[in-house]
């Protein structure tokens, strides 16, 4: 068997899903006799830039021109590209305060430097090109990632969670961060997938992996105020990992 | 012949109820672990409660209302491994981890009724042969309980059980009835016997008393006759609309449901691509893929029709096929929805009772 041609590109994030990438030390090797990594720079030296690729990883949002142009550059040269993390998949962090003109974070982070430097408002993959897979995750879960290999391997799409993060809470039967303990949880309409690692910590879940489809964004904010929280305090963690969500945005254009 | 009659003698001798000291329970609980680990109601959280294995007898909660899972977990895990799979081998069942042994210790009466019906649905048309290798090594004692006010079991005739169980104890004030209700039980009992006493007319008058008590103490209550029948009538009621609203198709309810059995089965392939595992995992119809079928229809496609199908099976849909609905009343659902959604509530209203 050919093995297939795969590149794990960054556009601006964090690297956080290569390093998790990297983290499956124990599988590292098996990866390795499965797939052709061609281009991979935040772990190799020789990277192909030219090259077919069968599968291509993406981290990141597209935050500058040149994300943009990179972006269509990798889907040009991919079969199936996928997005890897919350940035690539809903914006992320970044896309967090699209609504302020990029000159002004420009300026407040960089001073007059920041005029040299080009922005535009974060958004993710699927706004620039077709996105055949979407792994979310802030960062992405490593038995997410063997799954998508080992199920692309086979010809097949992954089976990733569809379901919303009360499930996993449930099934590892924690204590619930929205209904017993009166937190700003978000577990009722961010995907499944992380099993629920927060709330077993007694942390609230803050929707990293970004809404579960179809959420019903609107009863949440109804539990949420009835609990006593503001709207601006529910707002700002519906903004944190995934403002750009249609879903999101339709609850942010009510109020 | 004398041995035989011997034996019958002492069989029906045992086959009742006998009195066990409250002072004595944890000398008893210990001698259960002979039967298997023993596993009992510990405190999660600040107000939650587990069934989780037992390391230390002070952390028992005996007065504990509803734990978060129900027992399903014990013969019907949130994630089950069938058996694996390679080109080389074939198939080869996952079977080992089913014999191991528990003795779960403080079931209240409508886990014990929920258990007997997850009995009736894994004994169907295809036996669940996984599901009843658990059963087997898994012993049951129940303990009787106090409502709060989210139970109903009594309006869904699940507060009183007369079978399930190996041994069923009912608190007297210093003492426990103890009911013995199988072979597996009557061994419990028989290993420890010397903390066992016949019970008195001070303490049959006793429990009476506590029985007539009980029936008092519930706050909340469903009218069953005819449910199914008015749930027909209002099969197109605008209140599975309003529900539809307010539901976040979370999945909470049928997780903590200790009759919801659905299930989804998948593969997970090894990196070689030749090798893996066929699991199944709980499902919930409350979910947006539960009716999606091939070619991209969805049978339940609204949240509303999923919310009306979860309430019409529980509550009409089993009692066509089985007798009586598949709700016992330990009011999870209820104490897990973030959105309120109370089971009681919706009843009342379908009936149109004034609220």
């Amino acid at each position: 068997m050919v093995k297939p041609k795969i590149g794990i590109f960054g556009l601006t994030g964090c690297a956080g899903e290569q390093i998790m990438i990297l983290n499956c030390e124990d599988q590292l090797i098996d990866i390795l006799g499965a797939i052709d990594i061609r281009y991979f720079p935040t772990a190799m030296t020789k990277n192909d830039e030219e090259c077919e690729l069968d599968i291509a990883f993406v981290e990141g949002a597209v935050v500058q021109p040149k994300d943009e142009e990179l972006l269509k550059k990798i889907r040009q040269r991919s079969k199936l590209l996928i997005a890897i993390g919350t940035c690539a998949v809903w914006g992320g962090l970044p896309a967090m305060r699209n609504d302020v003109p990029r000159e002004e974070f420009l300026e407040k982070v960089y001073g007059t430097k920041g005029k040299s430097f080009k922005s535009i408002p974060a958004q993710p993959l699927k706004n620039f090109v077709k996105v055949d897979l979407s792994i979310s995750g802030c960062p992405i879960e490593k038995e997410q990632f063997l799954k998508a290999v080992a199920s692309l391997l086979h010809g097949d799409l992954p089976l990733l969670p569809s379901y919303a993060v009360c499930t996993e809470c449930k099934m590892n039967e924690y204590v619930c961060m929205l209904v017993g303990e009166n937190k700003l949880c978000l577990g009722p309409i961010t995907i499944a997938g992380c099993g629920a690692r927060c709330p077993g910590y007694n942390i609230p879940c803050h929707g990293c992996r970004g809404p579960v489809d179809e959420a019903n964004v609107a009863s949440e904010v109804k539990i949420l105020k009835e609990k006593g929280f503001t709207l601006r305090d529910i707002e700002n963690r519906l903004r944190s990992f995934a403002a750009q969500a249609e879903i999101l945005q339709e609850q942010f254009k009510k109020e | 012949m004398l041995f035989y009659q011997n034996l019958r003698r002492d069989l029906v001798k045992t086959m009742q109820i006998l009195k066990l000291d409250k002072k004595n329970l944890n000398e008893f609980i210990f001698s259960l672990n002979d039967f298997g680990e023993v596993h009992a109601p510990v405190k999660k959280g600040d107000k939650q409660f587990v069934f989780s294995k037992l390391t230390d007898f002070s952390k028992i909660k005996l007065e504990y209302t509803r734990t978060i899972l129900p027992p399903k977990k014990y013969f019907h895990p949130p994630t089950d491994t069938l058996f694996k799979f390679s080109q080389e081998e074939g198939y080869q069942s996952l079977t080992e981890e089913l014999r191991k042994k528990y003795v779960i210790f403080g079931l209240h009466p409508c886990d014990i009724y929920a258990i007997k019906i997850l009995d009736l649905i894994f004994a169907g048309e295809f036996v669940d042969d996984r599901y009843f290798i658990r059963r087997k090594n898994v012993a049951i004692i129940g303990l009787d309980c106090i409502p709060d006010d989210k139970c109903f079991c009594r309006s869904m005739r699940a507060d009183f059980v007369e079978d399930g169980f190996d041994l069923f104890l009912s608190d007297i004030g210093n003492s426990y009835l103890v009911r013995v209700g199988t072979g597996r039980g009557d061994d419990m009992v028989r290993k420890t016997q010397d903390l066992f006493k016949e019970v008195n007319k001070k303490d049959i008058t006793e429990y009476k008393r506590r029985s007539d008590e009980k029936k008092n103490l519930f706050k909340v209550d469903i009218e069953l006759s005819d449910l199914p029948e008015i749930m027909d009538l209002e099969y197109e009621s605008k209140v599975w609309e309003e529900i539809g609203k307010e539901c976040l198709s979370c999945g909470s309810c049928s997780m903590v449901c200790p009759t919801c059995y659905c299930y989804d089965v998948f593969d997970e392939i090894n990196l070689d691509a030749n090798h893996g595992v066929r699991k199944r995992q709980w499902d919930s119809c409350l979910f947006k893929d539960y009716a999606l079928v091939a070619g991209g229809h969805n049978f339940r496609a609204e949240r509303s029709l999923r919310v009306k199908n979860r309430f019409f099976h529980k509550q009409r849909g089993f009692v066509a096929q089985y007798g009586r609905p598949s709700c016992v009343g330990c009011g999870r659902c209820i104490e897990a929805c973030p959105a309120k959604i109370d089971i009681i509530e919706v009843i009342n209203r379908i009936r149109g009772a004034k609220l």
